[in-house]
């Protein structure tokens, strides 16, 4: 069980919140949008900013900031590994220490600042756009927003079908997972000792019933599909129409002060 | 073998903003022998509490023994504990995996480090139980039996590791009546044959009062009724506010109580048919308190 709790990333957290009620479409571009940002930005005052304006959006949305860096978790090691990559190899500036071939300069220490802050930055936006947008609303969001690229003939809402019955389906196959899991373990199933090669094999015990089951589901929502009628996208219409109320505008407002502050402080 | 929890609370997703208590405070102590049946509604904590009864969840706080050992928060050795246990879950064909059925029912054993041909003769000897016959459905793929069958080669397989206690997770749920009479028979027969502990969660009413021994009724996370069926039984008011019902015959009890006189009451221990039945039929012809 642990190891498949703890891997709630970016799992929509129901609440009443400014950035919650926002539309899908503006938190979809306004992450676009803050990404450009976030790579403008090249100075203490213009990342101070970013994070500044990250951390308010957080705890705007009421999500705790322990459940935020939770989130980060599986990309600690990225973290890491460019605050090392950067110290061990940028050179310039002043040289802080240095022992043989190995040398730590101003200027590497500064990127790895930068480098971690950028993703750090990247990764919080994005997930407080999941943290706060139920899968539907999202997906319903990328199609409207894509609906132009229907003409060039891309099948926008078959590509938003798939996504949002992927996306209503990780937790399911999540909790089958689980499931299996614990069936075979109740069996005496050992996944964790041995090497390699047996590991690998322990394995089969449970992705063989995974997709068993996948498959009988997959079959069984087509014919559901089916039977309530769906013949794609055509002239279907929507029981839940997205709105923009003030809050969009508002949002648009507040995106263009921090690209004007950040363009105007860069260096 | 006796298991016995002691102020058991386990919480999901500690920590997150999913929190969830689904089992609180709670003791219970299972006799060696005993057949006990767990009802309750759909998340009163019935599953929480059956895992923790394997070993695959351990408590939050509080603790469970069995003989030598014990669970608790910090136990990091689960292993002996799950060998005494086997727990059949819902919907157990979901975990067949292997080419063949013998292969599959053999794959418990060998993981708890029994020699091949032990294994063999106990999983020859599980089919059998569950009413497969060996020679038939050895080389046969799982995924090419009915769902009975599947079922049934599922519970083989937790047979064949030949447990202490044997714990049942709506055993019969999706299955057709003679399917579900004849699961139940078979695991009844082996309860009485090897004096195994049984434990068998369901919903049906009828199920418990035909085979329990012992019921627990949980409701909230808590166990609110538990003993004899006849003692649960008779609080029909109480079980009806927990969404529950008295099995069919206690309700026919109940009514044929309300008309006869007060010396010719049924009691409420001949709540298994065939009991019932032969007590209705020494009424009858006795030729007593058939008054119209």
């Amino acid at each position: 069980m642990s190891m498949l709790t703890n891997f709630a990333i970016g799992q929509y957290v129901p609440a009443e919140s400014y950035v919650h009620r926002l539309d899908p479409r503006s938190k979809l571009l306004f992450v676009i949008l803050f990404a450009f940002a976030v790579f403008m930005a090249n100075n203490p005052v213009t990342y101070g900013i970013l994070t500044i304006f990250v951390l308010s959006g957080v705890a705007a949305a009421r999500i705790s900031y322990g459940y935020m860096v939770k989130g980060l978790k599986p990309v600690w090691f990225l973290l890491l590994f460019t605050v090392v990559l950067h110290l061990l190899t940028t050179k310039g500036g002043e040289v802080y220490f240095e022992t043989g071939w190995f040398s730590i300069h101003e200027e590497g220490v500064r990127q790895a600042i930068y480098m971690t802050l950028r993703i750090g930055l990247l990764v919080l936006i994005s997930s407080l756009l999941t943290l706060t947008t139920s899968p539907i609303d999202l997906t319903d969001g990328l199609e409207r927003l894509l609906a132009p690229a229907k003409k060039i003939g891309v099948p926008v809402h078959e590509v938003a079908l798939m996504l949002s019955i992927a996306l209503r389906f990780i937790p399911t196959l999540m909790e089958e997972t689980d499931k299996i899991i614990k069936a075979q373990t109740a069996r005496g199933a050992d996944f964790e000792s041995g090497n390699m090669v047996r590991r690998a094999k322990a394995m089969l015990p449970i992705v063989i019933p995974l997709f068993v089951s996948a498959f009988r589901r997959a079959e069984e929502l087509a014919l559901a599909m089916e039977a309530r009628g769906y013949r794609g996208g055509e002239g279907r219409t929507r029981l839940r129409q997205l709105k923009f109320t003030w809050r969009d505008p508002a949002l648009a407002v507040i995106l263009l002060v921090i690209m004007g502050l950040v363009g105007w402080l860069r260096a | 073998m006796q298991i016995s929890l002691e102020n058991v609370t386990y919480v999901y997703g500690e920590g997150t903003p999913f929190e969830k208590e689904a089992i609180s405070n709670l003791s219970l102590t299972i006799p060696q022998g005993a057949y006990v049946g767990i009802i309750g509604q759909t998340g009163s904590g019935k599953s929480t509490l059956i895992q923790h009864l394997n070993g695959l969840l351990k408590p939050t706080s509080g603790t469970l023994r069995m003989g030598d050992l014990e669970i608790n928060r910090k136990t990091k050795q689960t292993r002996e504990w799950r060998r005494r246990v086997g727990l059949v879950f819902q919907y157990p064909e979901h975990q067949l995996f292997e080419e063949s059925v013998i292969k599959d029912v053999m794959y418990g054993p060998l993981n708890f480090d029994m020699p091949a041909d032990m294994a063999l003769l106990r999983a020859r000897e599980a089919l059998n139980i569950v009413g497969l016959p060996y020679d038939e459905f050895k080389d046969r793929s799982p995924f090419q039996l009915s769902g009975g069958q599947m079922r049934r080669v599922a519970i083989a397989g937790v047979l064949a590791m030949q447990p202490q206690v044997l714990v049942l997770d709506e055993p019969t749920a999706g299955l057709d009546p003679a399917g579900r009479k004849a699961i139940l028979e078979a695991i009844y027969g082996i309860h009485q044959e090897q004096k195994l502990t049984t434990i068998l969660v369901t919903h049906s009413m009828e199920e418990v009062a035909r085979y329990a021994d012992m019921l627990v009724v949980m409701a909230g996370g808590q166990i609110v009724m538990q003993g004899k069926p006849e003692d649960v039984f008779i609080q029909a008011e109480r079980l009806r506010s927990l969404a529950l019902d008295v099995p069919e015959t206690v309700s026919l009890i109940h009514k044929l109580n309300q008309r006869l006189p007060m010396d010719q009451q049924i009691p409420l221990t001949l709540y298994r048919e065939e009991e019932l039945e032969r007590h209705l039929l020494a009424m009858l012809t006795s030729g007593k308190g058939v008054r119209r």
